[in-house]
């Protein structure tokens, strides 16, 4: 009995060190793990998508929470007006789960600015491919406020071939955000002007 | 997503061992004889089975609702290493030839690669409950397969002119590459 | 053994993953190039080096039937830890390795070394023997992961190597390359260890 009491001591003793720890140093990490992911993962596709640095624009992010599923916007301005928004969306049905991409709209022409890829699990060679350039480069120009289709369907995106499932989980990826758009536009806006307004409160604050 | 494909590819295209070097140890040590190969595979698509039901439930009903995902590492090795001992007692008492003839591989099966890659690889794509079910299999399958047409060849090397320098580890892992660079043929098979 | 030979072994005696065959697993999954080579063999130090630590402290105090247990949770820890602190510090290269960084927790030699070392050797050695074997490990990563990197991509740690008309050997960055090389490697280095006349450790 004494021995069963020991084990459970020990071991129990040693796990509460354990998660103590981690739970600590994982507070203590996680906005910087946050702030680097967005750096290297997000940074990169936003300057490509706005055509301007990633610091500008990092830092105007706002999420949406929508039909159970949360949008990181990050938002792009010209002379205090909303231009741009950069949406970041779950493709699902891809061959090796989501894949995580992120449309750029322009708002005032109402077309697609284009689509990166923040991640994906697709096969090297194939489904990977959605990554190619030249694949991506059909998003330019979309409309904002009509869902897009493979071609094959009756749209304007020619699929990847081989890669149809990685092709599609794109489409679905694009689909939700112009269903989000279409439902949600104002709601967006407005919680733009908010977290700006709440932004430039700040900052005033500090000068 | 298509389970039969998800079936061919973890079983062909992305062999775990020949493809994501998921397993290695046991590669190189059990391999040497048919049947304890063949013991040590199928022992492995149980285990890898079963935990991967079970990490795939925790994960999903236990860490992403606590928003404790960064301790899967931490929890899925404790289940794991929970399991293995579970199915060592049950194999003790149900089936002592079995527990004998798998001797110290059983325990060895906790610190596989393969077992643990699989569980978190479940979770790196996203599966579903019945894709993660299929896909641990197959891939479990896909190890055993390897290992055991690994343990056929080495069998017949026993008997081959080797260079003294390269006999055992260093042949072994040279013909495991030849064996999948044969796998890489597989590729484009689904999808 | 002496402090001197605890902290020297892991060098040739028991360089994993060829003399000490343990550990094939990241080695020939993250090698494809020298960096992440180097960078896992340095997480897998960091993580031996307190695992040993800690076992070693706590050596007399666990009782033999969860022993293997306990070290799990303290090495699973100590691993999540590293996930973090990569994470946070080392992004790219965190990416890079992916679920490999989890996978240390498997590493044999890490449950290895706890085994055969620090769970009968007092604190200040066994540490010794994770620094050892840790960096042990990451030379001989290091080391393939140029070999492939060089050959497969024609760089060395990002840096081109050859001229521009280099046609580099594409499957020397896949599975087939790692598996090649590292058993080619491992036949040289047992010539040679033949040539000193020492015995061989592994068959």
């Amino acid at each position: 009995m004494r021995e069963i009491a020991r084990l459970v001591l020990v071991l129990g003793l040693i796990a509460a060190c354990s998660a103590a720890a981690l739970s600590y140093v994982r507070t203590a990490l996680e906005p910087r793990i946050e702030r680097q992911s967005d750096f290297y993962v997000r940074g990169p596709a936003l300057e490509r998508l706005f055509g301007a640095p990633a610091s500008e624009v990092l830092g105007n992010k706002i999420i949406v929470e929508a039909d159970g599923l949360s949008y990181p916007i990050f938002y792009f301005q010209t002379e205090g007006r909303l231009a741009g928004l950069a949406v970041e969306a779950p493709g699902k049905g891809g061959y090796g789960g989501d894949i995580v991409i992120m449309v750029g709209l322009d708002l005032e022409s109402g077309k697609m600015l284009g689509v990166e890829i923040i991640s994906h699990s697709e096969t090297p060679g194939l489904g990977a491919q959605v990554e190619k350039a030249s694949f991506r480069r059909q998003w330019r120009n979309l409309e904002i406020g009509s869902p897009a289709a493979l071609s094959g369907n009756g749209g304007r995106i020619d699929a990847i071939t081989g890669a149809t499932y990685s092709s599609k989980a794109m489409i679905d990826g694009t689909n939700q955000i112009v269903d989000l758009l279409m439902k949600h536009e104002e709601d967006v806006r407005a919680m733009i002007a908010r977290r700006d307004d709440r932004a430039s409160a700040e900052s005033g604050r500090d000068r | 997503m298509n389970l039969i494909e998800l079936t061919l590819g973890a079983i062909f295209v992305n062999n775990i061992l020949l493809a994501q070097y998921l397993g290695n140890c046991p590669f190189c040590g059990v391999s040497k004889k048919l049947g304890t190969a063949a013991g040590m595979g199928a022992a492995v698509i149980f285990v890898a089975t079963l935990s991967s039901v079970f990490t795939w439930l925790a994960y999903h009903y236990i860490l992403v609702p606590q928003d404790l995902e960064f301790l899967k590492t931490l929890i899925f090795i404790l289940i794991i290493a929970a399991l293995v001992q579970f199915v060592e007692i049950f194999l003790k008492k149900q089936s002592r030839a079995l527990y004998e003839s798998l001797g110290i591989y059983l325990p060895l099966i906790t610190t596989n690669c393969a077992v643990m890659g699989i569980a978190l690889l479940n979770i790196k794509h996203g599966l579903g409950f019945w894709q993660t079910l299929v896909f641990s299999t197959s891939s479990a399958t896909g190890f055993a397969l390897a290992i055991i047409l690994f343990a056929g060849i080495r069998e017949r090397m026993f008997t081959s002119p080797v260079p003294q320098a390269m006999r055992g580890t260093a042949v072994a892992l040279v013909t495991a590459g030849i064996m999948s660079l044969a796998f890489l043929g597989f590729a484009g098979m689904v999808e | 053994m002496t402090l001197l030979q605890t902290l020297t072994h892991g060098f040739w005696r028991d360089l994993p993953p060829f003399r000490l065959v343990l550990g094939l697993c990241p080695a020939l999954a993250v090698t494809t190039a020298a960096e992440n080579g180097m960078g896992m063999g340095l997480a897998v130090t960091f993580v031996l080096i307190f695992s040993n630590m800690f076992i070693s402290i706590l050596r007399r105090v666990i009782p033999g039937k969860v022993r293997i247990a306990s070290y799990i949770v303290v090495i699973a820890t100590l691993v999540v830890l590293v996930e973090l602190f990569m994470k946070a510090f080392f992004f790219p290269l965190s990416q890079q390795l992916g679920i490999y960084i989890p996978l240390i927790v498997v590493n044999c030699i890490i449950l290895g070394r706890a085994e055969a070392f620090a769970s009968r050797n007092p604190v200040l050695p066994s540490m010794a023997d994770g620094l050892s074997v840790g960096l042990g490990f990451t030379l001989s990563l290091t080391l393939v992961g140029s070999l492939r990197e060089i050959l497969g991509s024609g760089t060395w740690f990002g840096m081109p190597v050859f001229g521009a008309g280099y046609e580099p050997f594409a499957f020397m960055v896949k599975a087939p390359g790692a598996f090649l090389c590292l058993g080619l490697l491992l036949g040289l280095m047992n010539a040679w260890s033949r040539k000193r006349g020492e015995i061989f450790i592994q068959t």
